[in-house]
Parts: C-alpha cells; structure tokens; sequence
C-alpha cells in the first residue's frame, strides 16, 4: 500500500491521468465483455428493433468522437506541411515524427488558466466557441463517407450542409462582440462580412451542379458520379468547382483570406481574448472546417467514394481468365473463406510462423554479420506488412465500404494538402481587395456558370 | 497573476475590476499639451481610437501607434515612442571612447556594424587619425556584408507582415550564411563590436574567406530565387503597389535618406554625394526607382542587394596588404572639437555628432537615426487607407526601433 | 575643406555670424544667434549659390555655460558638411525659433530635443515628450541631471507648467560639467 503511494506521489500529472483510466478502461472492458456475454443475445433484438433510434445515435457519437481525431490530424499535418515547405523540420520530438504534439496541444490548452475579461459579455463570451463548433460537427451529419456510411441521406442535405456552415458566423460574431475589446469587434465584424460575402458566390457556384444532378441529397450525387472519373462533375462543371474552391477557402478563414487571424494585423482577431479550451474550440472549429470543405468539394466534384477506375470488372476478368488457366480451386477458396471449416484453422495457425520463416531467411543466408533472432525480427515485421496489406486488399476487395472510405479520405486529405500548401506560399489579401473580389468577379462567374448550364441543359433535352 | 501598483480604494477585488473597465482608451489621462495632440484626440462621430502596440508582432520592435479609425479605415495615427528607450547618449558620455562603441550596436541590431562606423569615423577625424587602406576595404566589404543581410531580413519581414511564411525563412538561410562568416571574423553573429578607432580589430582570416567564397558562388542566384517567390506574386504585388506613395519633395523635406529615398525618385546616396572610406575607389551604381510606393522600395532593396555584391566582389579582388589598425596610444586624448561623420546604412543616414572637451569621455554623443525620421511621415502616407495598408508601410519602411529609440 | 563655400558664407552671412566659420576635416561651422536661424536657415535653403536642402541632423548641446541647437545640411553645392550652430541659449530657459515651415520632418527632432534638454521650439505645434514618459519631470541630458529616482528634485526638471517640480532652478557650484575652452 505504502508503495503504491509513495509510486503516486511521485508520478507527474499526465502520469496519474493514466495510472487512474488505464485501470479503469480495463476493469470497463471487462465488465462490458461480461455483459455482452450474458446478456448479447437480449442486447441485440432490443437493437434490431429500434434500427432507427440505433442509427442515429450511433452516427451522433461516432461524429462528435471523430471530429477530434481529425482536428489532431490537421492541426499536425498544417505544421508539418508548412515547416517542410519553409525548409524546417517542424514538429520532431513529441512522437514518432512529432505526430503526438497536437495531442499534447489538446491537453494543454485543457489545463490553461479559465478567465474571462472583465467587462465581457460573460454568457456569450463563454456560448461563442461552442456555437462555431457545432456548426461545424452538424455539417458532418450529411456527409458520405462511404457506401452506407453516412449520418443522414436527407434529400435537402446540401442545403443542410450550408445552413450549417452558414452558423459557423453567429459564433464568430458572438465571440468578437462578447470579448469588450476594439480589436475583436473588428477583426468578428471582418471575419463576419467575409463569410457572408463568399456565402454567396459559394452556394451560387453550386447551383449549375444541381441542375446537372436534380437532387440536392449527397448520397445521391456521389451515386451519380460512379464509373470512372471521367463522370466526376469536374470535368462537367470546371468553372463551379474553382468558385466553389475558392469561396471554400474564404468560408473557412483560409490564407489567402484568413484576415479574421492576421496575427500580424490586428492580433488574433475575434478570439484575442480567448484562452484555453475556449480557444481551443475556436481552433478545433477552424480545423475540422478545413476537413468538412475539402470533403464537401470530394463528394461534389470529385466522385466523393467513388475510385477513379472501376476495380470489379478486373476482378471480373481475373475470375474468368483463371479458370481458362487452369487454377480453380485455390483462387475459389482465397474468395470463399467459409469452404473448409477446422482445416482452414489449422493452416491459418501455421501461417504466421511459415511467413516469418521465409521471409527471414533470405536476410539470414545472404547476411553474414546477422544474427539469427535479428533475422526473425525482421522476418516477422515483414511478415506483418505483408499479411496486413493482403488482408487489407482482400477487405477493399470484399466490403465496398473500406474501398469508398479509403478512396474518400485519400481525396479530401489531398485538398486538405491543398489548403494548407496555399497557407505555407501566399500572402495575404486585404478586406477590400477580399470583399471586391468576391462580389465582383465570383458572384458574376458563378452566374454565368449556372447560366451556361441551364442554357446548355435546356438546349440538350430539347 | 500579476499586481496592480495602483491604490485600490478598499480590499475588496472587485473595486479593482470597476475601476479596470473604464481605463481602455488610448486617451492620455492628462488635458492635451499642444496643438496636434488636442487635435488629434478629439474625436467625430464614428471615429473610434485603436492601440497598435505596444505588444505587436508586427511593429518591427516595441512601439505603440495610437490610430483613429472610421471603421476600417484610418484617419489619422499618432506614434508613441520610448518603450526601448535606454539612454545611449547619455550613457556614451560617461563612457571613454572605446566602449561608447560597444554601445553603439545595439542601436540598429540588424545592421550593427553601420552604428559603429559613424561613431569610429567622429573620434579619427577628432584625433586626426589616418586609417590604413586594408582596413577600410575591410571596413566597406563586412558593411556591406552587413548591408544585404539587413535588406534580406527586411524583405523577409515584409512578406511575413503580409501574411506570407515562407520567404522569411528563406531569407534567414542567405543571412545565416553571412552572420556565420562575419562570426568567424569577429567573433559574434549580431552585435559586432569590430570596428575599432582607427581601423578594425582583427584580420579576415581563412575560416571567413573560405565561407565567403562559398557564399559569393551562389550567392546571385540564390538572391534572385529567394526574392522570385515574391516579386511576381499577384497578392503581393497588388498589396504594395500605390501604398504609402511619397513624392520626391516630400521625402526631402521629411528629412528622408536611404533605400526610401530613392525609391521616390532621388538619386541621394551618401556614398557617392559625400564619399567616405574608400567608395570613390569602387564602381557601383546608385539604383533609384519612381514610384515611390511600398513595391518600389522592396524592389529597390533587391536593386541593393546586387549593387552590394559587385562592391564586395571589387573589394574581394582590390584589397591591398598592410595593417589593419593604426598605431595609437593606449589612452586617447581627442582634441577639443566637434565632428559630425555620417554614413550610408541599410536605412539611410546614419549619423554620429560628436563634441569632445579634451578628455577621454565624449562630452556629447548625438546619433541620428533614419528611421526615426521615417516614421514620422506615417501621417503623411497612411490616412485614407485601412489597416492591413499601415502594416505594409510600416513593413516598407523597415523601422528599427533599437535606434529609433536609442 | 572647401574654401569656396566659406568664402560665400562669409560674404553673405558675415554680419550674423557669430564668430568666424571654422573648417576642419570635412566640415564647415557657422555660429549665429538663435533668432537669425529661421532667416539664415531660409537663405541657405533657397539661395541657388548654396542650396541646403537636406537637413542631416538637429541636435540640441548642452555646454554647462549654455545651450546651443546644432543644425547640419548637405548640398551639392559644397564637398562639406555645414553645421549651424545657435549658440546663447539660456540654460534655465532656451528658446529658439522652430524651422518645422522649412522641413516638416525637423518636428520630430525638436521634439527631441526639447524632451532632452528642454529647448522650446517657438511655431512647432507639436512639442511634447516623445521617448520619456508624459508625467517626467526631468530633461535627461541637462548636464545638472540627477539619477532618475532623483528627477523630480534635481534642478534639471521642467520649464513647463505641467512638468513644474518644486525644487530649486540653479545647481550647486561644480557639480555641472562644463565644456571649456575653444570647442
């Protein structure tokens, strides 16, 4: 007893955060298998009776937890991108490659000193970030991460999408004018007229696409540009998806229009005077936002799940030129896991120890300054690589929904890169220059976008 | 948690918070003392006072700009110095002649070796001391060294005020580059202290020739791409052209010297009206430019940066043998007098006037910084425009408070 | 050293000069009386025979006996440095004529001087302390000027109304450094 207080006293905050969860998870876990166990079978028909309730409460959770993650991600892949860019390392030591810093970021900001100005608006003061962040986490209630995987298939849910987004503003504004400070006001009342102004060009730009679909459900539109990627409605609506970028990045406070944060201009803008987690929210907003919009030019432009060449008619051809071949059974098995029962056990078993093997053999024979348990080592990790990457193409394979997921996340990560590349190179612009920009040259080209289009519609159907 | 000195008129915390809340204007406590400040502290309807500073990232160093705003844009600004104020004239005069040059680097930190040189120039021409050519071609060749690593953090500094990332830190790479080999020289990389009356402290040596010529191998090109990233920008170019406009005789009158001088169209160049060292002996030209915007005068910094490197590259190649200092007493006696020395800095004018009794102390040390006279015109240039317009001006004019506030 | 511009100064400023123009190095030195400097500084600015447009420096002296404003201007008339001296200001009240009508860019620099040494500059609207604080009573390099958490007794402090102290005007004998001789 004494030790394990005397281990407690000496143990750093962080440190005791884990000696108390990790103890605390695990007797979790195992009362969560007893449960399941006992009870499992109760458990489920309660479920398969309430799909329903079930699904929404399910997707409810997963996005709120899964907001996090990537704004952890963001917030390391922007200070990675931009060091390298800037020829720096950037973050190195926290994790493997820096990757834990934005976690350690995360938890800082937890433990900051609370404090509102005096004189705030305290109420508003403290519902301002909240508000930002929820209209960024409800966007993501719309959005098709894959075949099945989605929140809701509302057939309004691009509308839904920039109602959401569009509340984003009422927290910007919340925040500056809650914070009794000149240099808020003007950076809430700055960043408020630049969101409201590329609203505009941005939905606008979106229009002509929706001629083209006739739906406003995304699950719809990502449906419609499956087959290869010449059906992405990029190459059918080139002019809307570079207004549509472009307002994106003024919608989310982007450099070339991130002025509400020109912190060489008027300090930090709306969120001067917020600290802690409150700033954090402001943050983890900014960066889920750069995430929900590449995702939303994905899943409109750029076939959203959908692979740019279609994967099963090679299957296809591979299932039938095969047996021509002369190999039936074994490729029939490798696709039809259930055919031989126990044996299949048994071989499964010795996998793993056989791959090792060969594979670290030839490390062994042609290195003699290896030792024998190296080898092994290697043997095995390569084993791993190996058996996870034919494990994970026989998934991409069989489920569509690791290969919609998979291909959705590469694309919005590459915008992602995007977005932050323009960050690391330009400069950027001033609210007059911003503000003419968008009413006069995007406005006008997204009419003529959604013009053109209807024109053209109309003169094919006719 | 951080005191309040101030008398509260009970314990009670939250007296203090009462009084905290009506304290946030800029408007001085005390009735204006002159014309301008009555005047400018008097507001209309609609125009709001706004603090820049004195805590910036963007005021080059700690100085407060009162700007009164009608909305965004700017009516009218009223700078307030004095936050780096540390004395340097006064203490100069209880300093004997040779530390007065340590004080003089950190006046302008970045191009530290321009503050020593009008300083060391006053006292030769008080004790009438005559420099030995090697050491003023070491003198020209680390000066302009200095010179083209205080343009590049200039031009650094402006796109980073403007909210690009990158060229800031390219720019460093070329600077390190130099601050290394003039460490090698004379042992520091910033504040110098290397000039000495009556000439330098210490020969070049191989470490510094070597990286020298290194550096000079690539040095054109590296300039060039390191600059390319901006100059043909559309956000850039279109950010700084017509800002902060300034006719010829304007800048004349306000006193203006250096790169923001000739970037309004006058061709005044210390170096060539009233040469010094051994500059009439190097070929250089004088690059000027038209404008008279915040482009202009980043493009004339660059128009600096080469004319540097062919002057380095003649001094490299015209550099005679002999002493680098000349021989002197221990104790220096100047005679009674007065001498005024200036030279041609990465700003401008910077000047030393110097008033000997007779003793080894400067009975006064005056120095005269450009960019002090530099800031003065943000009156003249700025109102009418917004605030992101003010940054690139103040970013254009390259102020440097350590020796606006001395 | 250039002996045509002594020359000319001579011929034409000969009745107010003070004492006779001094050359040394590079630089030429008038003296003159403080009210002459908006006149002098005039002629040198517009005459074509001298063309002082550029004012170098404004500097304020403070000798121990007296004050002087110190002026230095570059043509391309002369190889020279020409420096203006005003010399006779009163120590306990200097006062000169402000040349802000010639260069706008002289305000700052009275400034200056005036936070330094307490000079008045008559006609500059804007004559207040520019690196000390508003509330200092003191004119740090006055050669009376004691440390600052003694400013406000030592009897370098102000000559405004507002920056009044109440301590007495003259120092004690030997305590100010005094420039002597021919400087």
């Amino acid at each position: 007893m004494t030790a394990l207080a005397r281990t407690w006293g000496r143990l750093t905050l962080p440190g005791k955060v884990v000696f108390t969860l990790v103890p605390l998870l695990a007797v979790l876990t195992a009362g969560l298998i007893a449960v399941i166990a006992l009870f499992g079978g109760a458990v489920v028909d309660v479920l398969n009776a309430n799909l329903g309730i079930v699904r929404f409460v399910a997707a409810a959770t997963i996005i709120l937890v899964i907001t996090i993650p990537i704004a952890f991600l963001n917030i390391y892949l922007e200070m990675k991108i931009i060091a390298l860019m800037n020829l720096r390392v950037g973050p190195d030591r926290v994790g493997p490659w820096g990757t834990a810093l934005s976690v350690v970021h995360g938890l800082k900001v937890l433990m900051k000193e609370d404090f509102t100005p005096s004189g705030a608006d305290s109420v508003v003061f403290t519902w301002a970030p909240v508000v930002t962040y929820a209209a960024a986490v409800l966007t993501m209630l719309v959005l098709p991460f894959a075949p099945g995987l989605y929140g809701q298939d509302f057939n309004i849910g691009l509308l839904f999408f920039f109602a959401m987004g569009g509340l984003g503003v009422v927290g910007l504004l919340m925040g500056g004018w809650a914070s009794f400070n000149k240099y808020s006001l003007l950076g809430g009342l700055r960043s408020a007229a630049q969101i409201i102004s590329y609203e505009i060009p941005l939905t606008l730009s979106v229009v002509g696409l929706l001629i083209l679909a006739g739906t406003m459900s995304l699950n719809t539109i990502v449906e419609q540009q499956s087959g290869w990627f010449a059906d992405w409605y990029v190459f059918r609506q080139p002019l809307g998806f570079l207004i549509f970028f472009i307002a994106a990045t003024a919608e989310g406070n982007r450099t070339p229009f991130d002025l509400t944060e020109a912190d060489s201009e008027i300090v930090a803008g709306f969120a001067t005077e917020y600290s802690g987690m409150r700033f954090g929210f402001f943050f983890f907003a900014e960066y889920v936002n750069v995430f929900i919009l590449s995702a939303l030019t994905v899943v409109l432009f750029l076939g959203g799940w959908n692979a740019p060449l279609e994967i099963d008619p090679l299957l296809e051809w591979i299932g039938g030129v095969l047996p021509g071949l002369g190999i039936t059974t074994p490729v029939t098995i490798a696709l039809d896991p259930g055919g031989l029962g126990l044996p299949l056990l048994f071989l499964l078993a010795l996998v793993p120890p056989i791959g090792t093997l060969l594979l670290a053999a030839p490390f062994y024979l042609l290195r003699s300054s290896m030792r024998w348990w190296v080898a092994l080592i290697i043997g095995f990790l390569l084993f791993n690589v190996v058996a996870g990457g034919l494990l994970m193409a026989w998934a991409y394979v069989s489920f569509e929904w690791v290969a919609g997921l998979l291909w959705f996340l590469g694309k919005t990560f590459a915008f992602v890169f995007v977005f932050v590349w323009m960050r690391g190179t330009l400069p950027r612009v001033r609210i007059d220059q911003l503000m003419g920009f968008a009413w006069k040259w995007l406005l006008p080209a997204a009419l003529l976008n959604l013009f053109v289009t209807a024109f053209a519609v109309v003169l094919v159907g006719s | 948690m951080t005191t309040d000195h101030r008398q509260a008129s009970s314990d009670d915390p939250r007296v203090l918070l009462d009084e905290q809340v009506g304290v946030f204007e800029p408007v001085p406590p005390y009735p204006p003392r002159t014309e301008r400040e009555a005047e400018f502290y008097s507001l209309e309807d609609g125009e709001l006072l706004i603090n820049i500073g004195p805590h910036h990232p963007a005021t080059h160093g700690v100085m407060r700009v009162v700007m009164k705003l009608n909305g965004e844009t700017i009516v009218d600004l009223d700078p307030v110095l004095g936050y780096l104020h540390r004395g340097v004239e006064k203490l100069c005069e209880n300093a004997d002649l040779h530390q007065t040059i340590a004080y003089m680097d950190p006046l302008e930190y970045v191009s530290s070796l321009f503050c020593e040189w009008p300083a060391v120039m006053a006292y030769e021409k008080l004790l009438d001391v005559e420099v030995p050519r090697r050491a003023e071609y070491i003198r020209v060749l680390t000066g302009e060294l200095n010179r083209i690593s205080s343009h590049l953090l200039a031009m650094g500094f402006h796109a980073l005020d403007l909210g690009g990332l990158t060229p800031i830190l390219y720019s460093f790479i070329e600077r390190d580059e130099i601050v290394e080999m003039l460490a090698a020289i004379t042992g520091q990389r910033m504040l110098f202290n290397y000039f000495r009356i009556g000439g330098v402290n210490g020969d070049l040596n191989h470490e510094f020739m070597s990286r020298l010529g290194d550096w000079m191998s690539r040095a054109t090109e590296q300039v060039e791409a390191n600059v390319g990233l901006l100059s043909e920008n559309e956000i850039f170019v279109r950010r700084n052209r017509g800002i902060g406009v300034m006719d010829a005789e304007t800048a004349i009158k306000m006193c203006w010297t250096g790169p923001n001088l000739r970037a309004s169209g006058v061709p005044f160049d210390i170096r060539r009206a009233h040469p010094y060292s051994v500059y009439p002996e190097i070929d250089f030209d004088i690059p000027t430019r038209q404008e008279g915007d915040s482009l202009a005068r980043y493009l004339l910094r660059i128009d600096e940066v080469k004319q540097s490197l062919r002057i380095i590259d003649q001094c490299l190649h015209q550099m005679p043998d002999g002493p680098v200092m000349a021989k002197l007493p221990r104790l220096l006696r100047p005679r009674p007098g007065r001498a005024f020395a200036a030279v041609e800095g990465p700003r401008g004018e910077y000047a030393i006037y110097a008033v000997s009794d007779g003793t080894d102390q400067p009975f006064r040390f005056r120095i005269h910084d450009p960019s002090f006279l530099h800031l003065q015109s943000f009156g003249r240039l700025v109102p009418g425009k917004l605030i992101a317009d003010w940054m690139t001006v103040n970013a254009s004019l390259d102020p440097i408070m350590g020796g606006i506030d001395k | 050293m250039d002996r045509a511009i002594r020359h000319r100064l001579e011929e034409r400023f000969g009745d107010v000069l003070a004492e006779p123009v001094r050359q040394r190095h590079d630089e030429t030195e008038i003296r003159i009386e403080p009210r002459d400097v908006p006149d002098v500084l005039r002629a040198l600015y517009d005459e074509p025979a001298f063309g002082f447009q550029l004012l170098a420096d404004l500097a304020g002296v403070d000798t121990g006996d007296s004050m002087e404003v110190v002026y230095h201007l570059w043509s391309a008339t002369s190889t020279d440095w020409l420096r203006v001296i005003a010399v006779g200001l009163d120590r306990d009240a200097p006062r000169t004529p402000s040349i802000v009508s010639l260069w706008p860019g002289a305000e700052w620099l009275e400034r200056e001087a005036y936070d330094m040494f307490g000079i008045i500059f008559e006609g500059n609207r804007d004559l207040r302390r520019i690196f000390m604080p508003p509330d200092y009573t003191s004119f740090p390099l006055r050669k009376d000027f004691y440390l600052p958490d003694d400013a406000a007794r030592s009897p370098g402090a102000g000559v405004r109304a507002m920056e009044a102290s109440h301590a007495p005007r003259n120092a004690p004998a030997g305590t100010v450094r005094r420039v002597g001789g021919r400087v």
